[in-house]
């Protein structure tokens, strides 16, 4: 490892400032990295994390302030322009083109390499991103198959290699890991350090903290568009590490209370929800019983099939056999879910779960209009009333009600996402994901809550990607691959990650 | 005043005009068509708020308007439907044929809204059902409608056929039309605004799944609007025939067209969703008559006219369409 005398500065950013209209992202941030360095960032959602690397990275540009990239003034006009000069970012929204192949999506932009005369030689271009990809470990992806044949986590590994040169000096990633299964985290680690070795400069956004105290080599806290404070490796391994952090983070104490504290698995006798033999696609013969006040974990690898036992769960798929059960009563859709009195909170929070260009009110209140009619009349003192509720309940940052839901950040969008149900007083919530790229003083809040609903009775069936939140969280929990239950366990003290890592690999 | 609170002020402004850009400019653009207009059609002496006028002008918005606030319903599920003017030329056809042979236009209204909300119900839940384009299902009402048209005028013996012994005085005072047109923008604004109906069909313009998510009924919320629309249409057929007395093979021909652009430049977002405003038909339809009187008093010739009008559709399609949100309703 390079020592930190030696270390040169590859980016630097001094007074940096954004706004956006009235909300000020950025207030007067310095920030540097050196070669070498893997830098995380984390902060609250909303803290200014990815909008400093967005604007070094040419994405947008910045109120104010002045930045240098190898000793150089810089501004970049484009992202193009920034991955040109070796500044490459890697979103945490999906970024490839689709209809075209994965050789196309890997060399957009760059297709004159392959073309003669206007002509794009496609086999070539097959073969070299091909090879490309063989080289980052991914080989399995396919040059040239469409994109859209991907999943999501493929289409995230694409993206790295369309992102990652031989010209890159600054790699950005940018909550990319939420998107990739332990597999694809791997190969982007393994990548990120050789990179390090080889003095290039990583900055590393996440919200996972076992993450960044795990890969990172330095580490910057932000809140509230300031910067609160650097730490060293050294810092980084302290014991009471994670809790300074968290601190940093919030601006208080965040308490040592995280997850639930109790080891009671206990609930009441009803069953809430029932999947009676259910089949579905690869699902055969599913089974599960929910009970009130039970709160039942599901995990396992993103393609295992527990994200379609909720969209069951919800009367979202039609089976091929076997029923859901609520109150004696078969659930075949939504409509039939809500009457019932489940709520879903999909994991797919911008595309399925909130209308984003839509009032913040308009969102919570959807699900709650048929108990809001008067004869025909909705009246608009009720809507806002019960949004306002809601609002303040979750402490959901914004303006008001009439607030439009793209101008939220991720977590603050996430609550509007629970507030719905809960405006709806939704006695099974099934819940996919309910803490994807949300900040831990969001996260803590949302156990909390959880926790609560837990005591008044309500039902929960919690499917996650992260295992720690489950076995923090759940009173029984189902470990499922390819399709099928592997194992399921009780809460318990002695529960470890690496208990259950097994039956989903 | 210092330098922060100017700032501020500049800020606020830009808020403002960024959330209510597309009100301010299809106001603006009206605002702009009236003072234009009452100077120009001044000067040549013709001025275009004479009572001759007025009552062209009045006469000109209103079948425009009235088809064009149903309409507002149908674009903000991010749908269109190009079967509006054939079906006002059916309508038109069917009150005149059916006027004669009772003497009444009663049996020819019920008439019409059975047939007006058959079509609804089907371009309405043909797209959700069988998983296409809604417009292509308008496309194909409007290719049976004009066969269907073609028919009746051919058995007829004539491209054009006259109401006679119904007294059709009420629907050639321009104080009538003002009233109806009122009238009908009261029940759907109410409809749109303060019922399940346009709060349903603006989250399913907005975002579908997310809808569907929550609980809402698509192909139910998807049809409603279209017998909102199939009310609003017989209305519009009404004072379409009942201005002239008369209906013919051509009559609603490119209807669809005058309100689509009565839309546009009335503000209403090509996506549908949460930003479709009521007003944008009243607005639209406003400033699309201006423009159709106004211009041919001021000596532009009709050829010209049509000219101008598509040229100033193509700007605002341009701008709608250059917005990342915006794509063309299907």
């Amino acid at each position: 490892m390079v020592q930190e005398m030696e270390k040169e500065i590859i980016f630097e950013a001094k007074h940096m400032r954004k706004e956006f209209g009235p909300t000020i992202a950025l207030k007067d941030v310095d920030f540097t990295l050196r070669r070498g360095e893997i830098r995380g960032l984390v902060g609250e959602n909303g803290s200014g994390k990815s909008t400093i690397m967005s604007i070094a990275s040419g994405m947008q540009p910045a109120t104010k302030g002045e930045m240098f990239y190898k000793g150089q003034p810089w501004k970049p006009a484009s992202m193009v322009e920034a991955q040109d000069a070796g500044i490459s970012m890697i979103l945490q929204e999906a970024n490839t083109i689709p209809g075209v192949t994965v050789a196309q999506n890997i060399f957009s932009g760059h297709e004159a390499e392959f073309s003669k005369f206007g002509v794009i030689n496609m086999v070539k271009m097959k073969k070299a991103a091909q090879k490309v990809l063989e080289s980052f470990g991914v080989g399995h992806i396919k040059a040239g198959d469409l994109i859209d044949r991907y999943t999501f986590e493929d289409r995230k590994l694409v993206e790295l290699v369309r992102c990652v040169t031989e010209n890159t000096e600054i790699l950005v990633v940018d909550e990319t890991t939420t998107a990739l299964s332990l597999e694809g985290r791997e190969i982007l680690y393994k990548l990120i350090h050789k990179m390090a070795d080889q003095g290039k400069g990583i900055v590393f956004v996440s919200h996972d903290m076992d993450e960044i105290l795990e890969q990172c080599t330095d580490l910057t806290v932000l809140r509230d568009g300031d910067i609160i404070g650097h730490l060293n490796r050294q810092e980084m391994d302290a014991a009471d590490a994670v809790k300074n952090i968290r601190y940093m983070m919030v601006g208080r104490e965040i308490g040592d209370k995280y997850y639930r504290e109790d080891y009671d698995t206990g609930h009441q006798e009803e069953v809430a929800l029932e999947l009676q033999d259910v089949s579905l696609g690869r699902i055969e013969h599913f089974n599960l019983k929910l009970h009130k006040g039970e709160i039942i974990g599901m995990g396992g690898l993103s393609g295992c099939g527990m994200h379609d036992v909720g969209r069951i769960a919800y009367g979202l798929e039609k089976l091929s056999g076997g029923k859901v059960i609520r109150n004696g009563k078969e659930i075949k859709t939504p409509l039939q879910a809500i009457n019932s009195g489940i709520g879903y909170i999909s994991k797919n929070r911008d595309t399925e779960a909130l209308i984003l260009n839509g009032p913040i009110q308009d969102n919570i209140v959807l699900p709650s209009i048929p108990a809001l009619i008067r004869k025909t009349f909705i009246s608009p003192k009720a809507e806002k009333k019960l949004s306002d509720a809601e609002i303040g309940n979750y402490r959901i940052k914004c303006h008001g009600g009439k607030q439009y839901v793209n101008t939220l950040s991720g977590g603050n969008k996430q609550k509007v996402s629970f507030g719905k149900w809960t405006a709806k007083g939704s006695e099974v919530i099934i819940m996919d994901c309910p803490t994807r790229g949300v900040d831990i003083g969001v996260k803590q809040a949302m156990y909390t809550l959880i926790e609560e609903m837990k005591k008044q009775g309500k039902a929960i069936l919690m499917i996650s990607e992260e295992l720690s939140e489950l076995i923090g969280m759940a009173d029984r929990l189902i470990i499922m691959k390819d399709f099928a239950v592997t194992h399921t366990v009780e809460r318990s003290p002695e529960l470890k990650q690496t208990d259950l890592i097994e039956y989903m690999i | 005043m210092t330098a922060i609170a100017q700032e501020q002020e500049k800020q606020t402004l830009v808020q403002w005009l960024k959330k209510h850009g597309s009100t301010a400019a299809s106001l603006g653009g009206l605002i702009f068509c009236i003072v234009f207009f009452s100077i120009t059609t001044g000067i040549k002496g013709e001025s275009i708020w004479s009572g001759d006028k007025l009552s062209t002008l009045i006469g000109d918005v209103i079948v425009t308007a009235l088809m064009a606030v149903g309409a507002v319903f149908i674009y903000s599920l991010g749908n269109m439907d190009v079967s509006i003017g054939k079906q006002v030329g059916l309508y038109s056809t069917m009150l005149v044929l059916i006027g004669n042979a009772t003497g009444s236009l009663l049996p020819g209204i019920l008439a019409c809204i059975a047939v007006a909300v058959i079509i609804g119900i089907i371009n309405g839940a043909a797209g959700e059902l069988l998983h296409m384009y809604s417009v292509i299902s308008s496309v194909v009402f409007m290719m049976v409608i004009s066969g269907i048209t073609t028919i009746i005028y051919s058995n007829v013996g004539s491209k054009n056929i006259i109401l006679s012994g119904v007294d059709l005085s009420f629907f050639r005072s321009p104080v009538n039309m003002v009233i109806v047109l009122v009238i009908e923008y009261l029940i759907i604004g109410y409809f749109f605004y303060f019922t399940k109906f346009g709060k349903y069909a603006r989250a399913i313009g907005a975002n579908q799944t997310a809808a569907a998510q929550s609980g809402v009924n698509i192909i139910k919320y998807r049809v409603i609007p279209y017998i909102f629309l199939a009310f609003c249409l017989v209305t519009a057929s009404l004072f379409q025939m009942g201005y002239t007395g008369a209906a013919s093979d051509a009559t609603g021909t490119g209807f669809e067209m005058n309100v689509m652009v009565s839309l546009i430049l009335g503000g209403m977002p090509l996506k549908g969703g949460m930003k479709s405003r009521l007003s944008c038909a009243v607005i639209g339809a406003l400033t699309f008559s201006l423009l159709a009187v106004g211009l041919p008093i001021i000596g532009v010739p009709t050829r010209m006219t049509f000219m101008i009008k598509a040229l100033i559709f193509l700007v605002v399609v341009l701008i709608t369409c250059r917005q990342k949100t915006g794509p063309l309703p299907r």
